[in-house]
């Protein structure tokens, strides 16, 4: 309990810290809106031109993006910064999250709230209302439910992927090309659905990198869309499954990497 | 030349060290070729023949415009170099150089483009030869027609990226801009989709802006969907456009100059 009250006041100096720029703040939130309503157009015009992609129609690709913005949202919000420990590493600067009687990774995290993510909320819950009324979507109290509890296990699977990565750079202390590398597969499964890649590519975004379980199983889970996956279908309901897991396999990481950690001294 | 083959021999320098980066560099490209390859396959399984281009051209068009993102993705380039600079207040270093600072950046950003090239599009374009049905240009004269348009488009993409930059220098950060301009640039720029695929007004307003240079009219003249006098208007287009644009630049970087104020140190 004393942790999370730390955290929240380290997250509250955060935001204090940078509304201080409020001109970066608005620019900030409509570059991406503007961003993703290119994104959505440029979706919009291949679908409209061609009917569908691979059964999908145009509102149904706008859920899955939708849908994968809003879970992306929490993590740009609160746990964006994974991707700047290289930094930390490379300069030494990570030392001072050790020095400090409180834990390290509280620290870490308390250390930065990326307002952006705002933009995604307003984009995300946009998209996802639309959908749901050009889908003509009527949904019970059951698929209200779900929707909440798939978003956050989306927001942890995105969090645990780049937990993961960020504690490989212990060893390897360049860590940006993983990043790369996650970002193009997120994109990728954002955009698009990923029956279309052919088996292997969804082997890998199901198995080895599991980005799929942020959007597109919740997804063909909600649009009912599970027995045109076939086999795949049942994967719908594992995200908060698949979330736990990773999220256990990140701490067992970070703490081994924490255990090798030994300053740069520069 | 001396100048321009020296920033390429710096980036050679400061790259070699990470070569597992390397290695995860050239996968993403991969993995975006790959992904291209597919959407259109699927698309022209639907619609076959759509808007009178062949799968294999559109196959070519969509991996190529990923192998060339490695070198024209706006999201690298002088405005970073120019906003990094401005930040840390190491810009005075710059303008005390005994170099022309617009051609200062021209040569530093065509060197790093020709080192990304040759270390990343390069091989990039090999494997997608290889594995993804990427075609070769429809012959020598058409070739030769893309190595000038593609050159050009370098000139159109470099030119506004500077004025970008200029803005840094004004707004001390052009970082969450850069996001917008990314999306919007690219999407002018028929990175991913062709013009011809984009409907009424929004193909009209494609077909004025500057961004088409980039992307759109290289690749269209390598597939052979611009051939001809067709390309030599698109190749005067990209003409007109860096005639408009290199002048504002330097007229822009001027003025600014002239009221420019180093923080830090």
């Amino acid at each position: 309990m004393d942790t999370l009250r730390i955290y929240l006041k380290l997250i509250g100096i955060s935001m204090r810290s940078r509304l201080q720029y409020r001109a970066d703040f608005v620019t900030g939130i409509i570059s991406v809106i503007v961003l993703n309503a290119v994104n959505l157009t440029l979706i919009g015009i291949l679908v409209n031109r061609f009917v569908h992609l691979n059964g999908w129609g145009l509102w149904e690709m706008v859920f899955l993006y939708s849908f994968w913005v809003m879970s992306h949202s929490l993590y740009s919000l609160l746990f964006w910064h994974f991707n700047t420990m290289e930094d930390h590493i490379v300069q030494g600067t990570f030392d001072q999250f050790l020095l400090r009687p409180i834990g390290t990774l509280v620290q870490f995290l308390g250390r930065e709230i990326q307002y952006i993510g705002i933009g995604d909320v307003i984009v995300g819950a946009t998209g996802l209302t639309l959908a749901y009324s050009h889908l003509h979507l009527d949904w019970g109290i059951y698929e209200y439910t779900w929707l909440v509890v798939s978003v956050l296990s989306g927001t942890l699977v995105e969090t645990a992927i780049a937990w993961i990565i960020s504690s490989l750079s212990f060893w390897t202390t360049r860590s940006m090309s993983a990043f790369f590398v996650m970002m193009r597969l997120n994109a990728l499964t954002q955009q698009y659905p990923i029956d279309i890649f052919g088996t292997w590519f969804r082997v890998v975004v199901t198995g080895l990198i599991p980005v799929a379980f942020i959007n597109y199983y919740p997804s063909l889970l909600l649009l009912g869309k599970t027995e045109q996956a076939g086999s795949w279908g049942w994967l719908g309901m594992m995200s908060p499954v698949v979330a736990v897991l990773l999220l256990g396999i990140a701490l067992l990481v970070w703490n081994r990497a924490l255990r090798r950690y030994s300053s740069t001294g520069s | 030349m001396r100048l321009f083959w020296s920033f390429t021999r710096q980036s050679f320098h400061s790259s070699a060290i990470y070569r597992f980066d390397f290695w995860l560099q050239l996968f993403s490209v991969f993995l975006m070729m790959y992904s291209v390859f597919w959407i259109w396959t699927i698309l022209y399984h639907q619609r076959p023949g759509a808007f009178g281009i062949s799968l294999e051209q559109m196959i070519t068009y969509g991996v190529l415009g990923m192998a060339l993102d490695t070198i024209f993705h706006p999201g690298r380039g002088p405005q970073m170099y120019i906003a990094q600079q401005i930040r840390s207040g190491a810009i005075d270093t710059d303008l005390m150089k005994p170099l022309d600072f617009h051609l200062h950046m021209l040569a530093r950003h065509f060197g790093e483009t020709l080192f990304r090239f040759s270390t990343l599009a390069l091989p990039s374009l090999i494997i997608g030869y290889l594995f993804l049905d990427l075609q070769l240009p429809a012959g020598w004269a058409q070739g030769l027609l893309f190595v000038i348009s593609l050159l050009l488009g370098f000139m159109v993409l470099f030119s506004l990226n500077f004025l970008l930059g200029l803005l840094a220098v004004v707004t001390l950060d052009i970082r969450s801009i850069t996001w917008a301009y990314n999306g919007i640039v690219r999407f002018f720029a028929g990175q991913m989709v062709p013009l011809w695929v984009f409907p009424g007004f929004i193909g009209a307003l494609a077909a004025v802006l500057p961004f088409k240079s980039i992307f759109y009219i290289p690749l269209s003249i390598y597939i052979g969907r611009l051939s001809g006098s067709e390309a030599w208007q698109a190749i005067g287009f990209q003409l007109v456009w860096i005639c408009v644009l290199i002048p504002l630049g330097r007229l822009a970087w001027g003025r600014i100059h002239s009221r420019l104020v180093v923080q830090g140190g």
